[in-house]
Order: C-alpha cells, then sequence, then structure tokens
C-alpha cells in the first residue's frame, strides 16, 4: 500500500509512502483522490499541471494539496494518476506535477468526503529508514 | 494524563492553569461537566493552553461544552483580543468562515406534515444542491460577486431571495462592513463561482422539525414559536469560498508571524498584529467570507420556502414561514467589553462558538432586544436541536458566547464500522424521521451515535446561565450533503 487513512475525530487523514520525498508527496496525492471518491471509477480522459511552492517540505506538500483541491472545487477536476515532472526541496522548494484525470460526475462517480483543505495539523514528511513518509490531516 | 492537573472550578467549568504549559500568558476554562469531562480529548485542551500563549489575549482562553480537537484553535474554542496589542488568527475563525445556522418558522403543525414528508424531503433534495461535487444554480459572474461579497444577505434579498425583513433578523443584518473584494485571490473567486446556494456536505444539513418541548413559554412567544409547530433549519457557511480565503491567509499570517516575531506553538496558530495590514487584509477578506455565507444560507432559505410553498399548495402568508435568527459560529468580530470593570474593545474569536448577547445589548435587532440574543444549537439528525437565548451571565463570564453544537464522538471511520450491515436510512425512518444524502457513506458517518447527546451539552450551557433554555426542536426530514 502506497498510502494508508488516518482515522481522526471529526476529519481525515493519509500518510503516504514513498522510496523518494517526490513519490511520497504524489502517494499522497491519490490518498487525498480516494478520500473524495471511488478511484476504481475514474478514467484518465484529461491533464492538467499543477505547481506548488513551499518555505519547507511541510508547506510545499500542504500547497500542492491545497492546489489539487482547488481544481477539483473549481474545474471538478479528479485525477487518476499523478506524474512529479519537478521536484526541488530546498528552503524555498517547488514542484511541478502532471495530473491525469477527468471531470467529476456526481452521477456516474461516487461521492465520499468533501475536502476543505489540507492542514498543517499534525503534519510530518521525513525519511524513516530510506522511506519517506508524509502525513496530513485534511479539514473535512 | 494530563486532565489530573486541571482544576474544578464548580459542577460546570474546568480550569487549565497558568502553567499547565510553557509560555501560556493566562488561563484556559473549558465549561464541561463530570459528564463531558470523560469524554475531552488531551489534544483539545492543549490547544486550549496554545491559545493563551498567543499576545494580547484577554481574560482566559474559553472553550466550550462541544470542544473537540481542532486546528491550531479547539471547535469550541472563545478567544478575545485587545485591539491595540492582540493578535487576530485564521485559525480562530477556522476554514468553514461564518460557518453558522439559521431557523424559520411556519404556520404548519407536525400532524399536517408527518404524512407528506418523504414527498417534502424528496423535494427539497432535489432543489437544495448538496453533496461532493455538487454546482448551485447561480453563477457568480465578476459584478455580482463583488456585490456579494460587501452586501451578504442584503445581496441575495435585493436578488428576490426572500424578503427585507428578513435582515433584521440576522446577525449582524446579514453583513459585515469592511469586506474588501480586491483582497480576495483568482481561486477563492473561482471556488466560489459556483458554490452560492449550495449546502455543502459534512455535518452541514437542512432539517425540517416541530417543535416538542418549550422551557420559557415567553420567551418562545417573542420567537415566533410553539407546541407542535413545524420549523426549518440550515447549517452550512462559505463553502468554497471561505476555505479558499483560510488557505490563502494562513501562509501569509504564517509570514507575518515570523516577520512580527510571534512564537507558535503551532502553525495552525498563524497570526499577526491586528492593527498590521497583513491581519487588517486578512480581516477585510474574512469578512467578504462571511457575507458570502450569509448569502448562501438567504437562497438556501428561500428556496426551502418555494418547496413548501409549490408542494403543499399554500399562499406565503398560509404558510407563514419567515426567519427566526441567523447566526454565525466561525468568525471574528470587533466588539466591547467590560473587563475587570474597564470598557475594552476587543476582537473576539469564536470557533464552533455562538454569540449570545442578553437582553438590551445595543446589536440587538429591535425586535429581540428586550428578549436577547436568540441561540441556535443543532444536534444530530436523530435527537434534536435547541433554541436558547444570550445572557447577562455569558457577558461577564464569555464575552457573549456560548456552545454551537454537539460534537463528534466517533471518528468517520468508527461509525462507518458500526453501521455495517446496519440501514440508517431505515432505521431513521422507523423513529419517523425521513433523511436523503448525497454520499454512500454520509449516513453513516453522520448517524446519531456518533455524536455526543446535544441535550448534555446544552444543560451546561444553562446550568452554567451563559445562556437558557427556550424550546427542544426534533427532526422529521434530513438533507445530507
Amino acid at each position: 500500500m502506497d498510502f494508508e487513512v488516518l482515522d481522526i475525530a471529526g476529519d481525515a487523514g493519509i500518510r503516504a509512502y514513498g522510496k523518494s520525498c517526490g513519490e511520497a508527496f504524489v502517494n499522497a496525492g491519490i490518498g487525498m483522490y480516494s478520500l473524495i471518491t471511488d478511484m476504481d471509477k475514474i478514467r484518465e480522459k484529461q491533464d492538467l499541471t499543477v505547481e506548488a511552492e513551499g518555505d519547507s517540505l511541510e508547506s510545499l506538500l500542504v500547497n500542492f494539496l491545497n492546489e489539487l483541491v482547488c481544481q477539483f472545487d473549481t474545474n471538478g477536476f479528479i485525477g487518476k494518476r499523478i506524474r512529479m515532472d519537478a521536484f526541488i526541496p530546498s528552503r524555498s522548494s517547488f514542484l511541478r506535477a502532471r495530473v491525469y484525470g477527468e471531470e467529476f460526475d456526481p452521477e456516474r462517480h461516487e461521492r465520499k468526503l468533501l475536502i476543505k483543505a489540507a492542514t498543517y495539523h499534525d503534519i510530518k514528511v521525513e525519511e524513516v529508514n530510506g522511506t519517506w513518509e508524509a502525513a496530513v490531516v485534511f479539514d473535512i | 494524563m494530563a486532565i489530573a492537573t486541571l482544576k474544578r472550578i464548580d459542577e460546570n467549568r474546568l480550569e487549565v492553569p497558568g502553567d499547565y504549559k510553557p509560555g501560556m500568558r493566562t488561563r484556559g476554562i473549558i465549561y464541561v461537566d463530570k459528564v463531558l469531562e470523560g469524554a475531552l480529548e488531551p489534544g483539545a485542551i492543549e490547544q486550549v493552553a496554545d491559545v493563551a500563549s498567543l499576545p494580547g489575549i484577554v481574560g482566559a482562553s474559553l472553550a466550550m461544552p462541544d470542544i473537540h480537537t481542532g486546528y491550531g484553535f479547539p471547535i469550541g474554542g472563545v478567544a478575545a483580543f485587545d485591539i491595540k496589542e492582540g493578535v487576530i488568527s485564521p485559525g480562530g475563525v477556522g476554514y468553514d468562515i461564518n460557518c453558522g445556522v439559521r431557523l424559520l418558522r411556519s404556520n404548519l403543525r407536525r400532524d399536517f406534515l408527518f404524512p407528506k414528508m418523504k414527498e417534502l424531503t424528496g423535494l427539497l433534495y432535489n432543489e437544495i444542491p448538496s453533496g461532493v461535487g455538487s454546482k448551485g444554480r447561480i453563477r457568480l459572474g465578476p459584478a455580482d460577486a463583488g456585490k456579494v461579497l460587501l452586501k451578504g444577505a442584503r445581496w441575495a434579498v435585493e436578488k428576490g431571495y426572500g424578503e427585507l425583513s428578513d435582515l433584521e433578523r440576522i446577525e449582524s443584518g446579514g453583513y459585515l462592513e469592511g469586506a474588501d473584494p480586491s483582497l480576495i485571490s483568482k481561486k477563492a473567486y473561482d471556488r466560489g463561482e459556483a458554490q452560492q446556494g449550495t449546502l455543502g456536505s459534512g455535518n452541514h444539513f437542512l432539517e425540517v422539525q416541530y417543535v416538542d418541548q418549550i422551557y420559557d413559554e415567553a420567551a418562545a412567544g417573542a420567537l415566533g414559536l410553539f407546541e407542535e409547530q413545524v420549523t426549518v433549519m440550515i447549517h452550512t457557511g462559505s463553502r468554497g469560498f471561505g476555505h479558499q480565503v483560510c488557505t490563502d491567509f494562513l501562509e501569509v499570517m504564517g509570514k507575518a508571524a515570523r516577520k512580527y516575531g510571534i512564537e507558535l506553538p503551532d502553525r495552525e496558530l498563524a497570526c499577526a498584529p491586528f492593527h498590521s495590514p497583513e491581519a487588517q487584509d486578512y480581516f477585510a477578506a474574512m469578512k467578504a467570507a462571511a457575507n458570502y455565507a450569509w448569502a448562501n444560507r438567504q437562497c438556501l432559505m428561500h428556496w426551502t420556502r418555494e418547496v413548501f410553498m409549490s408542494m403543499l399548495g399554500l399562499s406565503p402568508k398560509d404558510l407563514g414561514m419567515s426567519l427566526v435568527y441567523d447566526v454565525a459560529h466561525n468568525v471574528a468580530k470587533i466588539e466591547e467589553h467590560q473587563v475587570n470593570g474597564q470598557k475594552r474593545e476587543l476582537i473576539v474569536h469564536r470557533k464552533g462558538s455562538t454569540r449570545a448577547f442578553p437582553p438590551g445589548h445595543p446589536e440587538l435587532p429591535a425586535v429581540y432586544r428586550d428578549l436577547g440574543q436568540p441561540v441556535l444549537i443543532p444536534g444530530d439528525m436523530g435527537r434534536a436541536s435547541f433554541v436558547l437565548v444570550g445572557t447577562e451571565k455569558a457577558m461577564l463570564e464569555t464575552f457573549g458566547s456560548t456552545c454551537h453544537g454537539a460534537g463528534r464522538m466517533l471518528s468517520r471511520h468508527q461509525a462507518i464500522r458500526q453501521a455495517k450491515g446496519r440501514a440508517i436510512w431505515r432505521e431513521m425512518e422507523d423513529r419517523g424521521i425521513i433523511v436523503r444524502s448525497a454520499g454512500r457513506e454520509t449516513l453513516a458517518e453522520e448517524m446519531p451515535e456518533a455524536y455526543k447527546d446535544i441535550s448534555n451539552v446544552v444543560d451546561v450551557v444553562h446550568r452554567a446561565g451563559i445562556s437558557r433554555k427556550v424550546a427542544r426542536l426534533r427532526p422529521m426530514g434530513v438533507i445530507k450533503g
């Protein structure tokens, strides 16, 4: 499993894993989408590019996921696969990712959780014994 | 566990001593009795203590009996800061800016409506956009968006959604002055474009209810409530628009906190001195989101009224559906309060807390000046909701504030697990409550057992005297997102 759902009173979170930090971020994004809907029903029909910046790995993760939340809320775009095209972890970190998915259709796609935002609550981005972990809690 | 170090002040209050955590500038006070003390989360107590460490806090860091762990600030928290030396924090308002509740009265009686509830709930479900990925029937172009942000519920009334007389029965008259649409990001505008007039999801709902018990006949009469009467409660906020404003300004305020040398125990407590440009920008943007929310609840009320009229074939006069009141329970406001005998201007943060101003308060509308401010407390979809009124004691003890709801007891996952193999909708129907929801798992997540018993929560604020019970409402039909 590339991510697990964190069970938190009132809300929900994701802990994602990866061989690299960028891969853990990709899995956090997919994990978040899986809270919104049943991913098996999402097809790769469109794609879009998202960019995010941050002053730390934690803020890069929050800003990246909030970019995906914003795309979902604005254009109904929901991803099935994410490709990290640029990942620059530093004090002023940056990433660019390509997201493949389609427009959410409430008639066809399952409606699970409405995510308001990714938060800094108990956030963690760290390398543990060679594996990167990214944990984030969402306001539902 | 840390709870042992809390001190019981009286039957309804626990103190978080000022030395509970390093850096605290004042003590914390949590309004819980022995029963609810058992449900206190250690994380929530930590958050009460963290808020007590913020610059310029006045009085205690307060929490209401529906307290639970939030982001930075606890949900159910009240914190007041000096306007000159204190801060404002987006975390003290929350992501859903001006999440709130409105209550509608009617001339209908429960026994008349009861046999029609399946049809009515179905129609309301079709007419009121709700759930993940739903869009409203309003598209806010740039011109209208600006007006919504400046005028709130007044915009909706001018568009034909409701009556001018509704406005005086909304907290702050349905809009906060000083909103600045130019401070809103394009992302927030984009998220808000199709979400005006939508219910959302999670714990947001629209509920048809009836008055099943009255505790104070005179107050109920002043509110236009009587036993067996049909009411409607709407719980929603500023939708994606407000969430984006909060997200945007957490970033701005995080940088500002560093710039002004404010040490934060948690990044979600990001804040800035109230008179700094960053803080003033947030305050003006927060007001815009609050106004978006008031317009939202106004639109939803209007469509609800239309569904009732068309289905029952009643005139507006015969239906008699009008606004009792509308409260904001996630907001920050400048208010005047007496502190140690001195009049002070404070920026009061209520995050999951309802204003509860007493009779005679100048901010109350003429219709409720003698009564005190109506307080609307939603419970879970199976048990009850309550109407209370504000009191003088709330002014003295809690900056004129009280609780806002039941508070969750089970996580979503626990709730889904407990609901496995059960048909929640049928269980509710057996209790005489028709439910409809957009999400497949919503009903399991929102089942009554997932929440604390609202009666316990309301009893604490009633006994503590920070608001007074007027009436209990029971659900008949519920729409969830």
